[in-house]
């Protein structure tokens, strides 16, 4: 699991058919010192998280595929939205 | 998943079984500066995903990695590293 603050929403028309109704968010990961990843990564999102919102993201699929069925690619998962953080000289 | 821009289309000859004459697709992964910028560029390390959506050259499309790449083809064997997951009409991350 990683943390990642979310950037926008997604649209997609076309994709997988176990995705149809899914929420999409794209989310930048975060590095312990606060600092983003220069490249988004698409989640999907069943909690309502909003931009701007620091979430936790599971990369493990297994959620995924207990709510969409095996056969889905889906594979990152926003699995909590994040009230705080507690490290040592840096902020979430 | 990440994003990535379609940049073309592999054909191999021959290939293993198991992929079945499905489409290949060369993706240039897209980082957050040109994302903001929307300026149809990519950025990053160039990959190869199945595609079976249909996507062409240019559009941007989702595409996971890792084990979950070959979840669609459940439960055959598919040597697949990534997989276009969906296309991307819009994304809208403001400025």
């Amino acid at each position: 699991m990683f943390l990642a603050r979310i950037e926008g929403t997604v649209v997609a028309a076309a994709k997988h058919p176990t995705l149809d109704g899914c929420r999409f968010l794209a989310a930048l990961r975060l590095e312990a010192d606060g600092s983003a990843a220069l490249e988004p990564l698409v989640v999907v999102d069943w909690l309502g998280a909003a931009r701007g919102a620091t979430v936790m993201v599971s990369t493990d699929g297994d959620i995924a595929r207990a709510k969409l069925g095996n056969t889905t690619p889906a594979r990152m998962v926003v699995v909590g939205i994040v009230d705080a953080v507690q490290t040592a000289g840096a902020k979430a | 998943m990440r994003l990535g821009i379609v940049r073309g289309h592999v054909t191999l000859t021959p290939a293993v079984e198991a992929y079945g004459g499905r489409t290949l697709v060369v993706v240039e992964p897209v980082t957050m500066e040109n994302l903001r910028a929307n300026n149809g560029l990519g950025g990053g390390k160039a990959l190869i995903a199945i595609d079976e959506l249909g996507a062409a050259e240019g559009q941007m499309v989702g595409f996971t990695e890792g084990r979950e790449a070959a979840n669609p083809f459940w439960p055959g064997a598919v040597p697949v590293d990534a997989y276009c997951s969906l296309i991307v009409d819009s994304i809208d991350v403001g400025q």
